[in-house]
């Protein structure tokens, strides 16, 4: 790391090679779009060599570079908002089917093994908004604040809380969803 | 229930309630089987989320991968290398084409210049007895005529008469 500080990008492409697969994770999981996230995350490692002399250690290496990845996600996500039709969005933003569906099923997840439960987390996130999936990923993967999310989103907490709490119960329900088509 | 509610349940949950309002939230959750439920369906999502990322490989190679941040980052520095320069190294850049365009523009101008008719006339007329010399110089509209009697009477008094004029259309010179 000192040495990458030092301008040695040699060292630096070692740190690249040790990182790689969770910076572009963190943008796959944002984006859900192979090239894309295969963009943003060498995007943003360009941007980590430029601000190499900034991290001062209060977090992990790898930790910093992620925040960096999700700020371009997030840029990313905006621009293709403005270019995208808002009526579906607004639609989901109220409150979609999910959110006044009374509970039936307090527990979406049970009997899934871990790995099972993984691809259908995955399957599941894919299945959201770009809004309520990167509320979801910094709240839940990110263990980021409301605030902070806020902060990132660049939108209220009220927001932040009504996004997650959507995204939220429409896990539970694909979850459930999925869960009963596996086992038909 | 109540979508404000709903977003507290939630709040509670995820801890972002202060410890009175907790405090509050939690004796209540416990009574209402409505709000226990909720509580419950959202902890199952956050729980089953926690450390359940997929975990996705990159499917370049190492040095693909590289190769172009590689070239983003040596492009990149390139153009911050420029923008660093001082103005007057910036300017000098510049300067010396901006010279030698300067330098051929007057060379063209001179050879034109020399090319041209010259900037002024000059007629000598020699008649018996008379001489006349016209001078005429374009650039300031002027004619000069110098006018010598060449004749054997007046060589002696070395007579010479000299007339100056404006241009002017339709000026007619008196020869005496």
């Amino acid at each position: 790391m000192r040495m990458a500080q030092k301008g040695d990008l040699t060292s630096f492409e070692e740190l690249v090679a040790r990182h790689r697969d969770k910076i572009y994770a963190r943008a796959y999981s944002m984006m859900r779009h192979e090239e894309e996230a295969l963009d943003l995350s060498q995007d943003a490692w360009v941007k980590g060599w430029q601000r190499l002399a900034q991290f001062q250690g209060d977090s992990s290496f790898v930790t910093w570079m992620t925040r960096i990845v999700i700020n371009l996600c997030l840029d990313q996500l905006r621009k293709q908002k403005r270019q995208r039709a808002e009526s579906i969005e607004a639609m989901e933003e109220d409150g979609g089917v999910e959110r006044q569906m009374p509970v039936d099923n307090p527990n979406p997840t049970a009997g899934l093994e871990r790995v099972e439960l993984r691809e259908r987390i995955d399957r599941a996130l894919a299945q959201l908004s770009h809004e309520h999936r990167t509320v979801l990923v910094l709240h839940e993967f990110e263990e980021l604040e409301y605030k902070e999310i806020a902060a990132r989103m660049k939108c209220s907490i009220g927001t932040v809380m009504s996004r997650l709490f959507y995204a939220r119960r429409r896990m539970a329900s694909l979850l459930a969803g999925l869960r009963r088509e596996g086992s038909e | 229930m109540k979508n404000e509610l709903e977003l507290k349940v939630q709040a509670w949950l995820d801890g972002e309630l202060p410890d009175h309002e907790a405090r509050r939230m939690g004796e209540w959750i416990a009574r209402d089987s409505e709000a226990a439920a909720l509580a419950a369906e959202l902890g199952c999502v956050k729980k089953a989320m926690f450390r359940h990322e997929t975990a996705v490989a990159l499917g370049e190679s190492r040095e693909f991968y590289w190769s172009k941040i590689q070239r983003q980052i040596q492009r990149e520095a390139g153009v911050r290398r420029s923008r660093g320069l001082p103005w007057y190294a910036r300017l000098r850049k510049y300067m010396l084409p901006l010279t030698g365009m300067a330098a051929l523009a007057c060379m063209l101008l001179m050879a034109v210049v020399r090319s041209g008719s010259p900037a002024f006339d000059e007629i000598s007329s020699t008649g018996e007895g008379m001489e006349a010399v016209t001078f005429h110089d374009q650039s300031a509209q002027m004619t000069v005529v110098w006018l010598q009697d060449n004749s054997p009477a007046k060589v002696d008094q070395a007579a010479q008469k000299s007339i100056r004029y404006e241009d002017e259309p339709g000026t007619v010179i008196d020869l005496q």
